[in-house]
């Protein structure tokens, strides 16, 4: 179609720099995270560092409680893909395939929860889970986190699930396989691209997230990274950009890996999610 | 129909318990995460409760009507729709301008898509921390690039003064979202399909009216489902404006959910703190309400 490839030329001359202007504060943190210090403070701001130093890469990881905040992300996100993944498989599977009273209210209220703000449920949680005794641990961030990844997951994998056809589990128990028997042999490898999709938005979030982290944890053992390097911002004497720039840099490589290996399943699960509905 | 295959009542019954084991964790963890706090939040909202000590007693509807009684209220309201529709405005438009043209064959479109949706991953924290530093006084980049431009003669507060604050806010705010409402109409464009515009190219029509007659009529069911979805997140946010200004200078940019926060954990009010979260989300309930009709009409 020549009609397409014409105005290629064009489009790119106009849509690159709209690109570029976005991409631009990421590139800006970049590039502070390697200038040194010296450099951030002249006038007009050089754009490309005259000198690279990865000193501040350094600080971070020796001077301050860094490693220990990427740890405790680590282990809150992963548990909470973990425990959203396994609990969501079996209820959307439940939720497409199996017809009892209050389905389509529980799936409302599925829907429900997706749009409901953390704040309300931020002071009853924080009670809760001062009560249980699990105030300032991963737990408690674990359990919190479950009140939003949970509702998306569902919802993500109730409409992958609905598009896998019902013969080809029909046929499996014709073939002579139990109900669980279908489901994990024939349902579970259709459904993969959508868990992965699943698990990979729930691990965004929780790695992500602020305000619980904020409320149910005040010490470094439990902090994960999205209020400790915020805690560096404020703690700090003098704010070293520097040092927050590389900071941002490094707690942003899981997502830039999980970017740049499966986007595909973001934008799938995307449309899944939400918009489609 | 999978039940159809199978003979025998017995197994049907079987089924349905199997169905309801296996939803089974999932109402447990929802009740407990969810519908547990939602309830309490309401059963709170009826209590003057001392955040420290968790000490309160029964106060009725007082927190209620000191919530509406209050300009605080009100003024946070007005705040939250000047954020939401500022904000939700430069997502929406700027959103389907950049799916229109990712939609071009362009030069490296692939590349020109990933760094474009980017933002809308990454942690609200980081988006922030970069942005204030863009925004600092004397050494950010934005003072800089106006001031060479010749559109401002000194430095500007980006986020010490109103009304910039809420402008940079906005802005940060479009430049984080806005791949939302890419992703979902760049997938909705590419299922128009292409007989449509070759048709209104034999009748002789141009890329305006192809626009306006064929492509936005498609776009019009994605569009509201993303508009009614954003309303909702954009009215809800918290992390970027608390990070961003706090909800300063003064109580410039004090959104609903700040006021909420600051309740229950700056002024240790949680009783009145769950009031506030209570009227909030009743502000919110109609655009709730028209997105689960449309959004839930459809899975159905």
């Amino acid at each position: 179609m020549t009609n397409r490839q014409r105005p290629a030329l064009i489009a790119s001359l106009v849509t690159w720099p709209l690109v570029l202007l976005i991409a631009f504060p990421l590139l800006w943190m970049l590039l502070t995270s390697v200038k040194p210090q010296a450099e951030l403070f002249t006038t007009p701001p050089d754009f490309l560092p005259n000198a690279i130093t990865f000193e501040h890469y350094r600080r971070v990881l020796e001077e301050t409680a860094f490693l220990q905040y990427f740890r405790n992300s680590l282990v809150v996100a992963v548990s909470t893909t973990v425990l959203v993944v396994v609990v969501a498989v079996l209820g959307a599977y439940s939720l497409v395939r199996f017809a009892y009273r209050g389905r389509e209210l529980l799936a409302s209220l599925v829907l429900f929860t997706y749009l409901l703000p953390s704040v309300v449920l931020i002071s009853p949680l924080y009670l809760m889970l001062v009560k249980l005794g699990l105030a300032n641990t991963l737990a408690s961030l674990v359990a919190a986190y479950t009140s939003f990844a949970l509702p998306y997951a569902l919802w993500l994998l109730r409409s992958f699930m609905a598009g896998i056809p019902e013969d080809l589990e029909a046929a499996a128990m014709v073939d002579g396989a139990s109900r669980m028997g279908a489901f994990v042999d024939v349902v579970l490898p259709q459904a993969l691209p959508g868990i992965i999709s699943t698990a990979l938005f729930s691990f965004i979030l929780a790695w992500n997230e602020y305000l619980y982290a904020l409320v149910l944890v005040n010490s470094d053992e439990a902090r994960p990274l999205t209020t400790g390097v915020m805690t560096m911002l404020i703690s700090a004497f003098n704010i070293e950009w520097s040092l927050l720039m590389a900071a941002s840099v490094m707690m942003s490589v899981p997502l830039i890996v999980i970017f740049a290996f499966f986007q595909k399943y973001l934008t799938s699960g995307f449309g899944a999610g939400g918009v489609k509905g | 129909m999978a039940e159809a295959a199978l003979p025998g009542a017995r197994l049907e019954r079987r089924d349905a318990l199997l169905g309801l084991a296996l939803i089974a964790p999932t109402v447990l963890v929802l009740g407990a995460v969810i519908v547990y706090p939602l309830l309490s939040a309401i059963y709170l909202s009826l209590f003057s409760l001392y955040t420290p000590t968790l000490e309160g007693h029964w106060v009725g509807l007082a927190n209620y009507r000191a919530v509406f009684g209050s300009s605080g209220f009100w003024s946070a309201l007005a705040t939250t729709a000047v954020w939401t529709v500022g904000t939700l405005t430069l997502q929406v438009l700027f959103g389907l301008a950049m799916a229109l043209l990712l939609h071009q064959n362009i030069l490296f479109r692939s590349l020109a898509r990933s760094l474009v949706l980017f933002p809308y991953f990454l942690s609200t924290v980081v988006a922030v921390l970069v942005w204030r530093w863009l925004f600092n006084d004397l050494y950010g980049v934005v003072n800089h690039a106006l001031m060479a431009a010749g559109i401002i003669d000194a430095p500007v507060s980006w986020l010490g003064t109103m009304p910039n604050a809420m402008l940079s806010i906005i802005v940060v705010g479009a430049w984080k979202f806005f791949p939302f409402v890419v992703i979902a109409i760049l997938a909705r464009l590419q299922t128009i399909p292409e007989a449509l515009y070759e048709a209104a190219r034999i009748d002789g029509a141009g890329p305006v009216s192809r626009f306006f007659d064929i492509t936005l009529p498609q776009l019009r069911d994605v569009l509201t489902i993303v508009i009614l979805l954003r309303t909702v997140w954009d009215f809800k946010e918290f992390d970027l404006i608390y990070l961003m200004t706090g909800g300063g200078p003064v109580n410039g940019t004090r959104t609903l959910p700040l006021i909420v926060y600051q309740q229950a954990f700056g002024l240790n009010q949680m009783g009145l703190a769950a009031a506030h979260a209570v009227a909030m989300m009743l502000v919110m309930l109609v655009f709730m309400l028209a997105y689960l009709r449309r959004a839930g009409g459809r899975v159905a």
